[in-house]
């Protein structure tokens, strides 16, 4: 599985909402009623897969599905590239 | 040392300096926002950080009775600058960090409203939200933001003494929600700060045959130290004592609730708060392999408080927990707010939760059949039930809940219009209602409309200005923000529109838009959004907006809805 189809699933999980439901455009707060404690499970279990670290600017710009694998990717590539 | 109040410390930094002397072995542990690296220091090093603190931040300039705000996570620099502050004299604020998905602008606008509202010059930040402040505007970042290594580096004045203080003095500054939605500033003296604690104590050993301090090891807390609970029950509590603290962000808590329970149950005897949703997350979250090893029987006083206490999730509580040596004698109910410093009664029976049915017509809204017991007023501390034309009412008829005694505060700070409402001949009015049976308090319900979701505090007016972003309402069109209980999430936010546009389709889009804006901006998903005909949300004569009629027609299923989702 790639690092965007881990996330889906986390995501799924944790908000009880079936994977194939989720689009990029699915807003975390509005369609998945994600309440602070489920969003820093989400950021939690995120940063320990992938071994990143979120920061809180990352994590307060997070809206959207799609904000998320975006977060994931880019917080992953400057640790790469460091 | 079993009378707390015989050697009561004068003020609050004689108990700060009395913790490092009189609890030389003792100190905090703090962890980092993952939950990991504890840091552990002792109370004598905490006092000396203090005024070595204050004789820098006098280097800078900060002045005498000065407030100052403080927006750093828990973390040893957080208390180095709230202390420091104390013993410079100046008057310390504490203020909400970042959180979650909310928007990093909500928190930068609520600190500069803050900031501009009572008048302060610096908040102690992160060089990272000076960045974000700049970034976004605000005036705060030119000259207002301090970093704690910028305190560090500055040349402390040399032989700095702290500025003498009575009992009577304000000590720091409390930040609550005002009814507009902008924080009031709830101003704490010494002598609450110090008496409260000590009353809680003295409150929570109730029917045991040895007072908690003489026992009880250890405390460990999640509670963000800018709210009340967290201050002055799981900090000066904790300092006055002699309880060895373990601290944890509530982030990580969020993230992680078993990290809670593990501290709790492997360090001694313990003895902590929590709000219920706290304890609710515990039971939604923990898995039985999360907590191998860990003793809960050490788990001996669970206070909740801070927001209504439900019956259903302590009994859930003691059921998930019990397995693992958890008593349900242990549940403590209380009841505090931060315009009484913290604490205003505790349930000293010892027997766990214990509940009357609700009376007829107590606000519905809530929607409990029982209430819960959260006991007797604390040392000193006085309740009275009045109606609304102020007679004082008898036992077992629901009204105003009134509090007076030595932790009441001093006043708004600079809002001496706010004060004047509220606090009169020394009887802090609540706002919230509730009734007296054999001397114990029952809290049935709320005069003022202030949301309490899971642990967050928020007034109406935060959501519906967002909904009126969407909506473009404001003038004609109105919203209506409330909460109301179903099962045991706790309270939930419902969002009533008044619409002149009757086509469901349009309207659901509408909503969806009003969810995303709230959600954006808050972090906070909205139960429902109900969307009703023009001039169908109840004003008063003076055209004040009604929302606790609007929630019991919502309730009731009266309120003549277009379209709702719930």
């Amino acid at each position: 599985m790639n690092r965007s189809a881990i996330a889906i699933s986390v995501i799924a999980r944790i908000t009880g909402v079936p994977e194939e439901s989720l689009v990029p455009e699915t807003e975390l707060v509005a369609d998945l009623d994600m309440d602070s404690a489920k969003a820093l499970e989400l950021i939690v279990e995120l940063e320990d897969r992938f071994e990143i670290e979120i920061g809180d600017d990352d994590a307060a710009g997070m809206n959207t599905v799609g904000d998320v694998l975006a977060t994931i990717a880019s917080v992953g590539s400057s640790r790469d590239r460091s | 040392m079993s009378d707390i109040f015989t050697n009561l410390p004068s003020d609050l930094r004689e108990l700060v300096r009395l913790a490092g002397v009189d609890h030389r072995d003792r100190g905090i542990t703090i962890f980092d926002g993952r939950g990991r690296n504890p840091d552990r220091r002792s109370y004598a090093h905490l006092f000396k950080l203090a005024t070595a603190t204050a004789a820098r931040f006098d280097a800078i300039g900060i002045g005498a009775g000065e407030p100052v705000m403080v927006a750093l996570p828990t973390s040893w620099e957080w208390l180095q600058a709230w202390m420091g502050l104390l013993f410079c004299g100046a008057l310390p604020v504490a203020s909400s960090g970042a959180s979650g998905l909310a928007a990093a602008e909500t928190q930068l606008s609520k600190v500069d409203q803050v900031m501009g509202a009572i008048g302060a010059r610096h908040v102690i930040a992160s060089a990272a939200f000076r960045d974000q402040a700049a970034a976004g505007g605000f005036d705060l970042a030119h000259a207002g933001v301090i970093t704690p290594e910028e305190v560090q580096a500055a040349e402390p004045t040399q032989g700095f003494e702290p500025p003498p203080i009575g009992a009577d003095d304000v000590a720091f500054l409390q930040l609550t929600s005002g009814s507009t939605g902008l924080p009031r500033a709830v101003m704490i003296t010494h002598k609450g700060a110090v008496h409260n604690p000590a009353a809680n104590c003295q409150g929570a050993s109730g029917q045991m045959r040895e007072p908690i301090q003489d026992w009880v090891e250890c405390m460990a807390s999640w509670l963000p130290l800018y709210h009340d609970m967290g201050l002055v029950g799981c900090l000066l509590l904790p300092m006055l004592v002699g309880f060895e603290l373990r601290l944890l962000r509530p982030q990580t808590f969020l993230a992680r609730p078993m990290l809670w329970l593990r501290e709790l149950g492997t360090n001694g005897l313990s003895f902590a708060p929590a709000p219920n949703f706290g304890y609710q997350l515990c039971v939604e979250r923990i898995k039985p392999r999360d907590l191998e090893g860990v003793d809960l029987s050490n788990f001996k006083v669970a206070l909740t408080g801070a927001e209504m206490v439900r019956r259903e999730t302590a009994d859930a509580f003691v059921e998930a927990f019990s397995p693992f040596g958890f008593t349900p004698e242990s549940v403590v109910p209380c009841y505090g707010l931060a315009e009484a410093t913290l604490a205003v009664t505790f349930d000293e029976a010892g027997q766990g939760v214990r509940t009357l049915p609700a009376p007829a017509g107590t606000d519905a809204g809530f929607g409990m059949s029982e209430v819960v017991s959260v006991g007797r007023p604390i040392r000193d501390t006085r309740v009275e039930i009045v109606a609304p034309d102020g007679r004082k009412l008898g036992e077992d008829a629901a009204g105003e809940v009134c509090i007076s005694g030595p932790g009441i505060f001093a006043g708004y700070y600079g809002d001496d219009k706010a004060t004047a409402e509220s606090l009169i001949d020394g009887w802090y009015r609540t706002g919230d209602l509730g009734f007296l049976h054999d001397g114990e308090l029952y809290l049935t319900g709320r005069i003022k409309d202030v949301l309490i979701v899971r642990g967050h505090n928020l007034m109406p007016d935060e959501i519906e200005r967002l909904a009126d972003r969407v909506t473009g309402g404001g003038g004609l069109v109105r919203s209506a923000a409330f909460s109301v209980t179903r099962g045991s999430a706790g309270e939930e936010p419902v969002l009533v529109v008044e619409s002149a546009d009757d086509d469901v389709g349009r309207l659901a889009a509408v909503a969806r838009e009003i969810k995303i804006e709230v959600g954006r901006a808050l972090g906070l998903p909205i139960a429902d959004v109900v969307f009703v005909r023009r001039g169908r949300i109840p004003r008063t004569t003076s055209g004040k907006m009604q929302r606790s009629e609007v929630r019991r027609r919502y309730l009731e299923g009266t309120l003549d809805v277009i379209r709702s989702e719930g």
